[in-house]
């Protein structure tokens, strides 16, 4: 759903906006390639003559229109992922694999370097002092 | 209220990176929504819920409750009588250190949803947080027992195993984690590391190997190639090696010697010498007895 609504939307680079034209004009020539096609199977068979094969000019059409699309296609989808599955963990380090998100303590000391933090209060020295002698 | 001259997409794409790669920038998180993207919040669409949990988790972890609670009231507000909106507030909770209360949310929401895993993972991290390390390690064995291919809590399990010093079971640990991402570097070095620990020749020996699976997985790996130098001088200076063994050992030894100095000497600056460093690698050593 969110990809459809990003091919719609506006802020986009122009690199992009020539793949998505690219793949639009690859996919209805590709409909025009395999309409005419059909349109000459029927002449064909109205006039009876002898179907052979498709005409040269159709299946170049089509060809191309296949090329087209699938270029338009690969820049929209982004980049490949690499395919070594070890390349990918090569510049991580264990703070970000070893990091484990569901199960993160908040009781730890990055409390004290909050501005709302509020000491614990601690025994002065005299309470002590008057403990012992006591 | 202040406000950063950021371009709030930049911070949108850079707070997205940091969900997915997860890595905790709590404070970083709370500067960027304090100072830049709460303003434009209702530009995000969709995205803004999840952009509004990661700052109150953010939130409960630098101590801003101010801020985590406001976002924690617009998820309310959004997603009446969420399982995930309730867990938020079970973790509040926890940061407010009242644990007996975020158990009774934990088991409400257990109650209402047998399956849900994050609940019970929560309630390990709410014995861990109050130091309950055998509490917590008995729930975590439960709960993998139903869970059996969670990663993360095999993870934790580890860890706790290793604040115990029970480095066996967390070997155990290590090692299931290595069966399920064999191609993880990061994962040996520190299977290889709790063997080291363990110490005695098998061990070492054992750590020796996984610290060159390590080492060739990631040739960037410096922290594999130190724990290789230690380990193959302990099994050579070891009693009961066979010379032939002490030879191949110590040829070892120099090589993964050698490999370090090439990189520090790639990222030298004018202060390190990289010869200084040969010499003091022969005084690094950790003997049996101090």
């Amino acid at each position: 759903m969110r990809q459809s609504c990003s091919l719609l939307c506006l802020n986009t680079t122009m690199a992009v906006v020539w793949a998505r034209l690219a793949f639009l004009a690859g996919i209805i020539s590709l409909f025009h390639a395999g309409y005419s096609a059909a349109q000459h199977r029927a002449y064909m068979r109205i006039t009876e003559q002898e179907y052979t094969s498709l005409p040269t000019d159709i299946g170049v059409q089509g060809l191309m229109s296949l090329l087209l699309t699938m270029y338009g296609i690969l820049h929209i989808a982004g980049d490949f992922k690499e395919i070594r599955a070890n390349v990918q963990l090569q510049n991580k380090s264990w703070e970000t694999v070893g990091n484990r998100p569901t199960f993160y303590t908040f009781a730890h000391r990055g409390r004290a370097l909050s501005p709302n933090y509020i000491p614990p209060k601690s025994k002065s020295l005299l309470d002590n002092i008057e403990n012992i002698s006591s | 209220m202040a406000s950063l001259d950021l371009d709030w997409e930049e911070v949108r794409e850079q707070l997205r990176a940091w969900r997915e790669d997860n890595t905790r920038h709590s404070e970083e998180v709370i500067d960027m929504w304090e100072y830049c993207l709460k303003h434009y919040k209702h530009k995000l669409g969709d995205e803004r819920w999840m952009v509004e949990e990661q700052v109150v988790v953010a939130g409960l972890d630098s101590y801003r409750l101010d801020i985590a609670e406001h976002s924690l009231v617009a998820l309310n507000e959004q997603f009446p009588g969420s399982l995930r909106v309730r867990k938020l507030k079970g973790m509040r909770l926890e940061a407010l250190e009242r644990f007996d209360e975020a158990m009774d949310v934990y088991d409400s929401i257990i109650r209402q949803d047998e399956t849900n895993s994050t609940a019970r993972k929560r309630k390990v991290a709410v014995l861990r947080g109050q130091g309950r390390i055998a509490d917590a390690i008995k729930e975590l064995t439960e709960y993998l027992k139903i869970f059996m291919s969670d990663g993360e809590a095999w993870q934790e399990l580890c860890d706790l195993y290793l604040k115990e010093g029970d480095y066996s079971k967390a070997a155990f640990c290590m090692e299931e984690l290595i069966l399920t991402n064999p191609h993880n570097h990061l994962y040996y070095t520190r299977y290889a590391e709790i063997k080291y620990t363990q110490g005695g020749l098998d061990n070492m020996e054992i750590a020796r190997s996984y610290f060159c699976q390590a080492a060739k997985l990631n040739p960037g790996n410096v922290r594999a190639l130190y724990g290789l130098f230690l380990s193959c001088t302990q099994v050579s200076s070891s009693t009961k090696c066979s010379a032939q063994k002490k030879k191949e050992t110590q040829q070892l030894a120099t090589w993964a010697l050698k490999e370090i100095a090439d990189r520090y000497s790639k990222c030298r600056t004018n202060a390190m010498d990289g010869s200084k460093i040969l010499e003091t690698f022969g005084s690094l050593s950790i003997t049996e007895k101090a």
